[in-house]
């Protein structure tokens, strides 16, 4: 696949604050790739640097095998959808979606054509055309601003958390809509996001950034069940985190011991190992929902004794929380039907499957 | 029948609330427009008001063209003020609004400073600045230049400068909202759809401004047409304009009824000309009129 | 005068401050209801009733100056008596309010005397007999000793004249001669183009060019002759700098040289300046032209009211203005210097006062001009002022 987008070392400083710390990031053609983080990590200080509202202070933004050092934003090949959608208030729904066209000194007959087309592909009204953004709902005006991102067929579309002031109903369909249009058009989309939960769901390839550096790129798997760290574990959902001391690090696996666990032979297969992990410190990974509760007699690859201190029903799923003789605090999610009902101050027995865990150095 | 009339016309609680608006706009506003009104069928006599109920003063108006011309003459002035006012202050409120971000304050403090001087003292000021041994003449001396800006005061320009310099402040202020309460991100999106500086300025920000602009604009204009200090002092009066005429007239020519019926006039006129030019830049349109 | 909040504006505003009330000594209920009165143009009759005094007190109506503390507080120290002031603004303005019902809280008027003179007429004035003033006018210039024509009513007495002065050109003697002013001519020459101030104080500026035009403006005019007003004031305002209400920009304009020639004021425009020292600025009178003397004689006069409740402390306020000690302090104000009606006056000058005054010229002056009354066709003559003004730009 060829790279459509082709970052490397970027950084950016705003006075004495390193927003971009050196950035490197490729992506290919009709991806959709989205940049995740808290805020102040600089995903949207970079999507600045690829829309061309700023300019990086070192490094290089390649688009479509182009430098674009010092190309204003108005002549790339990139369309944003911001964040607070920037429609123009004075101008009509037909002439917002018309005017990066217009700009293009496209014939009006064209014009009205393409906008005609962009209507329908956003499944909008035509009557909508000859009214205001203000006259328009939330999720419509969302509508119109794609529209205007796409009108002009850019080779990258930039996404700055459009969804962000959406109610979660409306954010619901209109992720479903995004995903749609990334299908049907082929646009590489870059998406940037604060939701890890949406970034999962739309993208091909998650970045997850922080401090102005780039954490992980992964699949959504890799990011949810091989993060590179406790930040990116922690980032989406509830994750248990259990200290465990590597004491041998070898071709095939680790050896180690923890207080928590009970592990007949004390070793992890490498492939559930990230990279950076030594001997010493390391944290072992157990998704609540991937943690079970081991009826009398039954055993697993790992044991973890605990007791239950609080619980959640949350339809489906019951959430327990528990305690470990050492004071960890643990997560369990079963489903609600589970034979197994347990109430508060029950001993219970955690188990869980090798296959089912991921090991990585902890952090300071 | 008695029970028919709505309600709310005979409850005496909103009777009582409404009462002090409608006394004041009453008493303040349409009780004086009307005494006005009346008093123009009036005539003055060797300085005397006499109760005719003629149209002798209505008569002169139209049959006399220099009421019209120093009208024209204000109305022009005016709309120069304006357009000057705007060509200043529009890149001043918008290096305030967007360059000049960490000054802003100090900025503002300035103007305000400049704007609550008495405005006496201001025109004045360039009075002596201008004048024959003033500032202005004995820099241009120094220059080696002739010092003939002496030729400056007393003509229509320094008039026209004494107005932009008392009611700049106005358009800077209410520009400088407009533009600062423009989306930054409207002018990326601007940017970004493929339109340089100046068409997005173009397309985006001017059109953005238009209730600003228009808001400034009519303080501006109808200020202008009340203008007296600057076309006497700065202008040698010897082109007056219409607050001048109705002051001579009110004042020298003790002619209340003929003063009355110049101030309608010019209430008329100004109100005709905000009205067109409100349908011309069609603010409603846009939907832009707050 | 003390120093108050608007004693730096020129002394048109503060005048029109005075005029408005603003001072601090104008904030009073008398006065606001007197105000509305005037302004309403109504007589407010039964609203504004004299409220109840204790002590005595009375309002006297005048020109700014005569309220000079210098020469008020030793009268109302030695009478016990409060005075309000209500300064005029401009005369025509000062009788109409008068009219309109002012004079029912007035008692003394110091005015321009074809002004005090109307009060005759209107029946507001009280009538003087000349024998109780027989020890003012005993000093009197003989000029002004009853009968005084342009004072009398029906051959009735109705005020005292007090200050006089004459209009003519007011010249720097540094860049003009007098000699070069011996008429208006100047004025028309197109070599001093930009070089004339007017004053644009109502008929002051309109009279001397009438009577330059060879017309009496005293006399009833027929449309030829205003016809032959315009063609004067046209031309006029060819040659004008600029037109002036203030006084101290004629002044400073006559200072330092922009302008030849300030016309439409006399004396009471050059007396200051001369008083600081600038001996260079002096008001002449021109010659007479073809028999019509070209000089205008102003003359401001007082008269008591006739709805005066005090008129005995009125009588003596009257004369207590044109003694010989107040009129002393009335000819050498700070914003201008007149000459006064008592001949008395003159022992206390000084050579220097005497100079500031032009006193030596004064007879002169009156020799050559006419008596200043009330012009019969001015609404005429000042509408034409008026559109010529307007064609001009």
């Amino acid at each position: 696949m060829t790279a459509i987008l082709d970052i490397s070392d970027v950084r950016k400083t705003y006075g004495s604050y390193a927003a971009l710390k050196g950035v490197s990031l490729s992506v290919n053609q009709g991806e959709f790739i989205a940049l995740v983080g808290p805020s102040g990590c600089g995903k949207t200080t970079l999507l600045k640097q690829i829309a061309g509202f700023e300019d990086p202070d070192s490094g290089h933004i390649a688009i479509a095998g182009a430098d674009m050092a010092g190309v204003p934003a108005a002549k790339r090949p990139t369309s944003m959808v911001f964040q607070k959608l920037a429609l123009f208030p004075h101008m009509t729904i037909a002439e917002n979606i018309g005017f990066p066209l217009k700009l293009r000194q496209k014939s009006p007959t064209e014009i009205k054509k393409r906008v005609g087309e962009m209507i329908e592909l956003m499944q909008l009204k035509t009557e909508y055309l000859t009214r205001y953004p203000r006259q328009l709902s939330g999720g419509e005006q969302q509508r119109v601003a794609l529209a205007r991102s796409m009108v002009s067929e850019p080779k990258l579309l930039l996404l700055d958390e459009p969804l962000s002031a959406l109610d979660v109903k409306l954010k619901k369909v209109l992720q479903a809509e995004l995903k749609r249009l990334h299908r049907s058009v082929g646009v590489t989309f870059v998406h940037v996001t604060h939701d890890l939960e949406e970034a999962m769901m739309l993208a091909d390839r998650i970045c997850v950034m922080r401090d102005g550096a780039i954490l992980q790129l992964g699949t959504p798997g890799d990011i949810y069940y091989r993060p590179a760290g406790s930040f990116v574990a922690g980032f989406i959902g509830e994750t248990n985190l259990v200290p465990i001391t590597v004491t041998k690090r070898g071709e095939v696996g680790i050896d180690y011991r923890s207080a928590d666990v009970s592990d007949a032979d004390g070793r992890i297969a490498a492939r559930l190992v990230a990279g950076n992990v030594g001997e010493g410190a390391a944290q072992l990974m157990l998704r609540p929902e991937l943690l079970r509760v081991l009826p009398p007699g039954e055993t697993a690859d790992g044991v973890i004794e605990a007791e239950v201190v609080e619980m959640f029903g949350k339809g489906g799923t019951v959430q327990y929380r528990a305690r470990s003789a050492s004071g960890l605090a643990l997560v369990v999610e079963i489903p609600g039907t589970s034979s197994l009902p347990m109430r508060i101050g029950d001993k219970v027995r955690l188990g869980f499957a090798k296959k089912d865990i991921y090991v990585f150095r902890a952090e300071a | 029948m008695a029970e028919e009339v709505p309600r709310r016309w005979r409850d005496p609680e909103l009777l009582v609330k409404a009462l002090p608006t409608v006394i004041l706009q009453t008493t303040c506003f349409l009780a004086p427009l009307v005494m006005t009104f009346l008093l123009t069928f009036q005539r003055s006599r060797n300085f005397q008001l006499q109760w005719t109920w003629d149209l002798w003063t209505w008569t002169d108006i139209f049959s006399k063209p220099h009421y019209w011309t120093i009208l024209l003459h204000t109305v022009f002035m005016a709309v120069a003020c304006v357009a000057i006012c705007l060509v200043i202050a529009f890149p001043v409120a918008y290096g305030l609004a967007t360059r000049f971000k960490a000054w802003e304050n100090e900025i503002k403090v300035l103007i305000t400073f400049a704007f609550i001087t008495d405005a006496t003292l201001k025109i004045y000021g360039w009075a002596l600045f201008l004048d024959k041994n003033g500032m202005a003449n004995y820099l241009l001396g120094s220059l080696g230049l002739s010092p003939e800006i002496v030729a400056f005061l007393f003509t229509d320009w320094a008039t026209l400068l004494g107005m932009v310099y008392s009611l700049l402040a106005f358009a800077i202020f209410t520009l400088y909202l407009s533009i600062s309460n423009i989306d930054r991100s409207l002018i990326l999106a601007a940017y970004d759809a493929g339109a340089g500086k100046l068409r997005a300025h173009w397309e985006v920000t001017l059109p953005l401004c238009k209730p600003g602009i228009w808001a400034g604009s009519v303080l501006i204009f109808l200020l202008s047409v009340g203008a007296f200090l600057e076309p006497k002092v700065l202008g040698g009066g010897k082109s007056p304009m219409s607050a001048e005429l109705i002051r001579q007239t009110f004042e020298t020519r003790v002619n209340w009824p003929l003063g009355a019926a110049l101030t309608l006039m010019l209430m008329v006129v100004s109100v005709f000309i905000v009205l067109l030019f409100s349908r011309l830049i069609g603010l409603k349109r846009a939907g832009l009129a707050s | 005068m003390t120093k108050s909040w608007y004693s730096d504006l020129p002394q048109y505003y503060q005048r029109q401050i005075k005029a408005a009330g603003l001072d601090e000594a104008g904030l009073t209920r008398r006065r606001l209801l007197k105000g509305m009165a005037a302004t309403a143009g109504v007589a407010m009759a039964g609203l504004s009733s004299r409220p109840s005094r204790a002590a005595a007190q009375m309002t006297y109506m005048c020109w700014e100056g005569y309220n000079d503390p210098r020469i008020m507080d030793p009268f109302k120290k030695a009478n016990d008596v409060d005075i309000a002031f209500d300064l005029i603004v401009d005369s025509p303005g000062g009788f109409a309010k008068l009219q309109a019902g002012a004079s029912r809280e007035v008692d003394l008027v110091s005015s321009d005397m074809p002004w005090i003179t109307r009060l005759g007429p209107a029946g507001l004035a009280h009538e003087l007999n000349p024998s109780e003033y027989e020890d003012v006018y005993a000093t009197f210039y003989d000029q002004f000793k009853p009968p005084f024509e342009p004072l009398l009513h029906e051959g009735k007495t109705i005020g005292v004249a007090t200050r006089w002065g004459w209009v003519g050109p007011c010249i720097n003697t540094d860049i003009t001669k007098p000699e070069v002013w011996k008429t208006y001519d100047p004025v028309f020459d197109d070599a001093n183009k930009g070089k004339i101030c007017v004053m644009d104080w109502g008929d002051w500026p309109i009279l001397p060019m009438a009577l330059h035009a060879g017309i009496d403006p005293y006399q009833e005019l027929d449309q030829n002759a205003l016809e032959e007003v315009r063609k004067v004031l046209r031309a006029m305002f060819k040659n004008t700098r600029m037109l002036v209400a203030d006084l101290t920009q004629a002044q400073k304009g006559l200072l330092d040289g922009s302008l030849l020639g300030c016309i439409g004021a006399g004396s009471y425009l050059t007396s200051a300046v001369r008083k600081q020292g600038h001996k260079n600025i002096i008001a002449v009178v021109p010659e007479p032209k073809n028999g019509l003397k070209q000089g205008i004689i102003w003359v401001e006069a007082t008269a008591i009211l006739k709805d005066t409740d005090q008129p005995e402390l009125a009588q003596k306020l009257l004369k207590h203005v044109v003694s010989k000690e107040s009129g002393h302090i009335l000819s050498l104000l700070d914003s201008t210097c007149n000459v006064v009606t008592n001949k008395a006056v003159e022992e206390l000058y000084t050579p220097e006062e005497r100079d500031i005054l032009q006193v030596d010229y004064m007879w002169k002056a009156w020799d050559n001009s006419q008596m200043h009354r009330i012009a019969p066709n001015i609404d005429e003559m000042l509408a034409i002022w008026q559109e010529e003004l307007a064609a001009a730009q």
